[in-house]
């Protein structure tokens, strides 16, 4: 029988392999060509034939395939005995989680990119006055000392490490209030500290937490 | 006469044709082929005879268009209506699928005593739906030895078939 150029196209368009426009091409080409048409029912058929029956037809071929690949499993299991199998998988178990502690101890802390709310912003320091040590009474102010125009002054009273009050002035000095005397009790452990802001609400400066106790109240 | 006589030789060159286009595009065992296909050599036999047909394209030209609309519009009606009812298994004749069985049976044994260099190649071709080339890389032959086997098997299952 004559080939015809569109030969090669059969087996790959019942196998529908073909794109789109080559099947097309050569379905309305079988339409033309007797040859093509002709080979194609008959390929048709064993095919239609091969994937119908085909386990029965290739039992001896998938057999060999399956027989290929136990002997290949074999060969490698062969290689060590099962408990030599289980102590080395679990020696790499025991490596893995070892490599992955080993790598989250020696991972870096990130940098810090935001203060806390009791770091210290160095550069400028407020300077304070007056309470700084242990006094007799109670302190009718609070004082510090000036940092320049325009600033607005926030100050904070601490007991134990615990804000008690807290005030805002732009003055330099704080008289203290009744409702703050009435907060204060002899042999406590109180600290203060004043923060300075910009008039936009910045922080400029902080002052150490300054600690002080009353000897007696009157 | 002679025009009847004309038309009855497309009816039996293209009939076949049609017919595996039709069950190819609409499903092997769909029973409405039968159908489509007579609509088809319908249509055809009409154009024809309205000279609708100008010879400006080849008649296999033609007729596949024709076929293709056919198959297209059958497809989308199929769409709209047979959303949920499911594909009917078989509808073979029992006489049919007896043939088909007898011949069925006697293929298979023809193919399972192959010649292992040409089991081979079917088995890694078509049972596996590897390429050619692979075909031809598995086997250490090359990709138009891998037809030629192909070939091959074919016309020895044909020789054998008959001699049966």
């Amino acid at each position: 029988m004559k080939r015809c150029k569109f030969d090669e196209f059969i087996d790959d368009y019942l196998m529908n392999k073909l794109k789109n426009e080559e099947k097309n091409k050569f379905e309305e080409h079988y339409f033309h060509c007797q040859h093509c048409f002709e080979k194609m029912l008959a390929r048709y058929e064993l095919l239609r034939l091969i994937k119908t029956k085909g386990q029965t037809i290739f039992y001896e071929e998938e057999r060999g395939k399956n027989r290929k690949e136990a002997f290949f499993i074999e060969k490698i299991t062969s290689f060590l005995t099962p408990k030599q199998w289980a102590f080395t998988t679990s020696l790499v178990i025991l490596g893995i989680i070892l490599c992955l502690s080993a790598g989250l101890l020696l991972k870096k802390p990130q940098p810090q990119f935001f203060l806390d709310k009791e770091d210290i912003v160095r550069g400028e320091s407020i300077i304070l006055i007056s309470p700084v040590k242990n006094v007799k009474t109670i302190p009718s102010q609070f004082m510090w000392k000036k940092m320049r125009e325009n600033v607005e002054y926030k100050i904070s009273l601490y007991l134990n490490q615990e804000l008690i009050w807290t005030a805002i002035t732009k003055e330099t000095t704080l008289p203290l209030s009744e409702e703050v005397k009435n907060l204060i009790q002899a042999d406590q452990k109180y600290s203060w500290q004043v923060k300075a802001f910009s008039p936009q609400g910045t922080l400029i400066a902080v002052s150490s937490k300054t600690q002080f106790k009353i000897a007696s109240i009157e | 006469m002679k025009e009847r006589l004309v038309l009855k030789e497309i009816i039996v060159r293209y009939k076949p044709i049609i017919s595996f286009r039709v069950r190819r595009a609409i499903g092997y065992l769909n029973p409405d082929w039968e159908d489509v296909v007579n609509e088809i050599i319908t249509n055809v036999i009409e154009k024809i005879k309205k000279d609708e047909f100008r010879g400006e394209s080849s008649i296999g030209t033609f007729i596949y268009i024709i076929s293709s609309r056919r198959i297209a519009d059958y497809i989308r009606q199929k769409r709209k209506v047979l959303k949920h009812i499911p594909e009917p298994k078989s509808f073979l004749e029992p006489s049919e699928e007896f043939e088909n069985k007898e011949k069925t049976e006697i293929m298979t044994k023809i193919l399972k005593k192959l010649k292992p260099k040409y089991k081979k190649v079917l088995y890694l071709y078509y049972y596996k739906g590897l390429s050619r080339k692979e075909v031809a890389q598995e086997l250490g032959i090359s990709p138009r030895r891998v037809s030629e086997r192909v070939d091959y098997a074919q016309k020895l299952l044909k020789q054998l078939l008959i001699k049966k």
